[in-house]
């Protein structure tokens, strides 16, 4: 049995939290104290067996009013993908018009999630 | 010279104008006028393309730019008037505002003015951070601005001075893109910032936070080569053996924002030592009448959903002021920040009305009561499990607990 | 000869422009050669800002004489080339009875320099040119003044640019050697040849010397750091306060100045050094900087500080002896055709004017000068900036100009215009600094924080910058390493 600390990240609150886990014979939460919420729970049970993040960026815009398009994962990934995922943000291009919500990217790297756009841009004038 | 009336005028079309511009239109008022220096609005929104903004107001965890086009959507939907590209040059105290644009000058005369005009970022030169002048050093908004909206590569190794939430946010941004953050150095022994992003932007990343611990010196005259960084006593002092030389080629700095009140005082708003900001009577009027502040030019907030709430408020006010034509009430009962507060708002209250005190800790404590008071009588407290100064937090008062009161006092008890 | 010249100057400081733009009165071929990518790079932008009125000079001295001149000369001059500046005049104040004395003597020196309107004043007479300020007596010198440096070295290079002057930015001279009649210059690889050479190289006088054999000089860098007010202070002060010299006290020490712009400077301090090209500011003396500053002005507050530099004075005196030696202005004649000057330290800025005909006059007696016909000495344009303009005024060139409408700068309210002005100077400078010299954007509270994304969108939008073509002021100093994603694939 391990006692872990963490600071929960689901809401500005960032309640500090304690986990007492299992290890053996496969990683388990027994008993999480200090969440005020059961986001916050459901949240440390996930952050000790595969911490999942969103994650934001940009994608190059052609013919856009604007150069760039910011981006976001629309569902949590896990840690341990995000620079797999950044890796092909960083290479896609896509054309003006975007609009908010636009799936830009399938399942990046295969990952279970879409790049969606966060703004509008608009072709260039 | 054209001289232009509207009932009510709002400065700056950030997260807060766009708030106050829809509440005050959903409030019944007609001619409302927003004046905005960019090409969009949004304000700095726009930049903040990290996700984290709504959980309160929307309960989802949306982008800044996502969280802006929500509001502009329903600004536009409501036909609201807009100037864009336009910049107010001065204010008065009896409310008559100069604008210039690429049409031109333009006088208004407005019947209540809405402040919401934003803050700017301390730099290197207000905090006289010695050494030379070399390129690679950046505020950490500018530095956003030039990652986010304008595809510009910075810089491959980086320090960041401060752990304010900008500087941690860029800190993550700034690795994702590839670049080696060597370390934040905080010369408080907390962090300035909150405690999530702490974890998702510095531990996730492995990105050592430095506390007591700051800058002393930029080195390289032509582009920046390094910093020299040393911890600091319980003083601030400089401990002379922990001095080191850490190789950077760019240095973020996230050391605090300071509301834009250059206006506010143009017009003779009473500004608050602490906050920097207007102080306010709880229709959140500064002290020229029929002027409003509200979002982080009143105050630096921790959330956009605290802004758009205040300036929801804020929007509603004004409209009263402007349809009722309400004056002060002169009872006004002054409210003071004492143990343990580092400020409140607003600072005085008429106490006819339910309202909220905004205040902020001086320290980082553990099961503390936030308690209002009336010469020793309890009128309002809020028990919090975590207390820092990061945070900004709210406690609702009734008019029915203060009928008598002549100064509120608040304070922390743990 | 492409780069053959009758004259070539090094060092485009305010005393190397100032010779620049005289001699582009006369049918020569002028150049200036200059290390750094713009002018009024080293002392002449860091600096007080004050026009002497003379009365700190021994009579009889080269300083005392081309102070009082060269005073006398500036308001016509700036009004000719647009810079702002202003007589707004100066209290040396006595605090006791000694110092009473030293006003005395300071008085009548002024006098034997010729320094106009000098007059002692007593308490109430000096509250009613600087309310609240203290002592017991106080020496008026009314021709004291204020100008911006950096406006005025550009404007006067601007001007010998217009008049026929050639002007090489980025060229380090490497080495000098006297060739039959005239002299051969090599300057960043380059080969320049001219009969006459003038050393005006400041920091470097010393330098340019020994490359022609010349050992006799030494200069002692000596730096002086300064912290800059917000403008919410403007007004607080209504002349320029000094005290009055006092046995024991070197220097004119730690003070209070306005500046055209509004902002009130704290400084200078008064550190030798070794390098010349050290501009650094130290946390000892912004410490003491800041401390001072709060003695002086009681409302001064923590965010009014928005900024620190230093300079360096080309002392000749070395650290053991301090003080000042005159100025070293002469026309070799071991090295005939080599117009020397050394240790133009303060008061350089005031002096700069009659500097520049004490050189002409030198240059003369080695070349025939002819009035040039076309010389036109008058620049266009305004004196300070769109915003300090009248309402009325302001709507018209709007109208006229719609960029006048655009304020890119909001904290000094410098419009669209002004930027884009100082982005095509006829200098060709394309530096960051540059536009800021020339525009006072970046300059303000915000010291560009909203103001410079602004500034590269217009580069980049309007004159096809790429990210590796922004330099903050020198060639390795890059705001950007690239673009963060590039365009194609």
């Amino acid at each position: 049995m391990l006692k872990k600390e963490l600071v929960c990240i689901v809401c500005p609150n960032g309640c500090q939290v304690e986990a007492l886990i299992e290890e053996t014979p496969a990683l388990k939460v027994l008993e999480v104290s200090g969440c005020t919420c059961d986001k916050g729970i459901a949240w440390v049970e996930q952050e000790i067996v595969n911490p999942m993040r969103t994650i934001a960026s940009s994608i190059v815009v052609e013919q856009g009013d604007f150069e760039l398009v910011s981006v976001r994962t629309d569902t949590a990934i896990p840690l341990g993908k995000i620079f797999e995922v950044m890796d092909i943000i960083q290479h896609k291009r896509v054309k003006a018009p975007v609009t908010i919500g636009d799936r830009l990217i399938e399942n990046p790297a295969g990952v279970p999630c879409h790049i969606i756009a966060t703004r509008n841009v608009g072709v260039q004038p | 010279m054209q001289v232009i009336k509207r009932d009510l005028v709002i400065i700056g079309g950030g997260p807060a104008g766009l708030a106050a511009a829809i509440s005050a239109r959903k409030n019944g008022l007609k001619d409302i006028l927003l004046i905005e220096r960019d090409k969009i609005l949004g304000g700095i929104l726009n930049q903040c393309i990290h996700d984290g903004f709504g959980l309160h107001t929307f309960r989802e965890a949306l982008t800044g730019p996502e969280y802006a086009q929500r509001y502009i959507d329903e600004f536009h939907k409501l036909g609201i008037e807009v100037m864009l590209e336009t910049i107010v040059l001065s204010l008065d105290n009896n409310r008559q505002i100069s604008v210039s644009s690429k049409e031109g000058f333009v006088k208004i005369q407005a019947g209540a003015v809405i402040l919401s005009m934003g803050c700017r970022e301390r730099t290197a030169g207000a905090i006289s951070l010695p050494g030379t002048r070399p390129s690679g050093v950046y505020t950490a908004g500018a530095a956003q601005n030039f990652i986010n909206l304008q595809n510009k590569q910075i810089g491959n190794r980086v320090v960041i001075l401060g752990s304010g939430d900008i500087g941690l946010i860029m800190a993550r941004r700034m690795t994702l893109e590839g670049a080696t953050v060597a370390a934040v150095f905080e010369l408080l022994p907390t962090p300035s910032g909150l405690a999530r992003n702490v974890q998702q932007c510095l531990n996730d990343y492995d990105i050592p936070l430095f506390l007591s611990t700051s800058v002393f010196e930029l080195h390289g005259t032509d582009r920046l080569t390094g910093v020299t960084v040393a911890s600091v006593d319980e003083t601030f002092q400089m401990i002379e053996s922990t001095k080191r030389f850490v190789p950077c080629d760019t240095l973020l700095l996230s050391v605090g924002l300071i509301p834009e009140n250059e206006l506010s005082l143009g017009a003779g708003v009473n500004l608050e030592a602490t906050t920097s900001g207007a102080t306010v009577d709880d229709t959140y009027m500064t002290s020229v009448p029929g002027i409003f502040s509200c979002g982080n030019v009143l105050h630096v907030h921790d959330l956009v959903d605290h802004v758009s709430e205040e300036a929801a408020l804020v929007g509603q006010s004004a409209v009263r002021y402007v349809t009722q034509k309400t004056v002060r009430d002169s009872a006004s009962i002054p409210i003071e920040a004492k143990q343990d507060v580092r400020y409140v708002l607003p600072q005085t209250v008429s106490g006819k009305t339910d309202f909220t005190v905004s205040l902020r800790v001086t320290r980082p404590m553990a099961n503390g009561v936030v308690m209002i008071k009336d010469k020793g009588r309890k009128v309002a407290g809020k028990k919090i499990v975590r207390l820092h100064p990061a945070e900004m937090i709210r406690v609702k008062v009734k008019a029915k607990n203060i009928e008598t009161a002549e100064k509120l006092e608040v304070s922390v008890q743990c | 000869m492409e780069n053959q010249y009758d004259v070539i100057i090094i060092g485009a400081g305010v005393v190397g422009n100032a010779i620049a733009r005289e001699l582009s009165k006369y049918s020569i071929r002028v150049a200036v050669i200059e290390k750094e990518l713009d002018v009024s790079m080293g002392t002449s932008s860091r600096n007080s800002g004050v026009l002497h009125s003379g009365i700190h000079y021994k009579p009889g001295t080269l300083r005392a004489r081309l102070d009082v001149l060269g005073n006398s000369l500036m308001a016509d001059l700036c009004n000719d080339l647009k810079v702002k500046m202003n007589y707004l005049g100066k209290l040396t104040v006595a605090q006791d009875e000694e110092e009473v004395k030293s006003l005395y003597i300071l008085k009548e020196q002024g006098q034997a320099n010729g320094v106009p309107d000098l007059a002692i004043l007593d308490t109430d007479a000096m509250r009613k040119i600087q309310p609240n300020v203290g002592g017991i007596k106080a020496l008026h010198s009314p021709s004291t003044g204020i100008i911006c440096p950096y406006s005025l070295t550009i404007a006067l290079a601007e001007n010998a640019y217009a008049n026929g002057c050639h002007f090489y930015l980025g060229h380090r001279v490497t080495a000098l050697s006297k060739q039959g009649d005239g002299f051969d210059v090599t300057a960043s690889g380059k080969r320049f040849q001219s009969r006459v050479l003038i050393n005006s190289a400041g920091l470097y006088s010393a330098d340019i010397c020994a490359m022609l054999g010349i050992n006799d000089y030494k200069i002692y860098p000596c730096r002086g750091e300064y912290l800059i007010l917000d403008k919410r202070l403007d007004g607080s002060l209504k002349v320029l306060v000094y005290p009055a010299p006092h046995k024991g006290k070197a220097g004119l020490g730690i003070h209070l100045t306005n500046t055209v712009s509004g902002n009130i400077l704290i400084g200078p301090s008064n550190e030798y050094q070794d390098d010349p090209e050290d501009y650094a500011c130290t946390a000892r003396i912004m410490a003491l900087l800041r401390k001072e500053g709060h003695e002086l002005l009681p409302d001064l507050k923590t965010a009014d500080f928005i900024r620190s530099f230093s300079g360096l004075r080309a002392k000749q005196t070395s650290p053991g002896k301090g003080g000042f030696e005159d100025f070293v202005i002469e026309s070799r004649e071991d090295v005939t055709g080599f117009v020397n000057l050394v240790g133009i330290e303060s008061p350089g800025l005031t002096s700069s004017p009659a500097i520049a005909l004490m050189v002409k006059d030198m240059v003369a007696k080695l070349l025939t000068l002819k009035r040039k016909e076309t010389f036109e000495g008058t620049r266009s344009g305004m004196a300070g900036y769109f915003h300090q303009l009248p309402d009325e005024q302001k709507a018209d060139l709007v109208s006229q100009n719609p960029d006048y409408g655009e304020v890119v700068c909001r904290c000094e309210q410098i419009t669209k215009k002004e930027v884009l002005d100082a982005i095509s100077n006829p200098l060709g400078v394309q530096t960051i600094n540059g536009i800021k010299y020339r525009s006072r954007a970046m300059m303000g509270r915000c010291q560009g924080g909203f103001c410079l994304p602004r500034i590269v969108q217009i580069l980049e939008k309007e004159f096809g910058y790429n990210p590796e073509d922004f330099l903050l002021k020198s060639k390795d100093s890059q705001l950007f390493l690239g673009k963060m994603r590039q365009d194609v694939v």
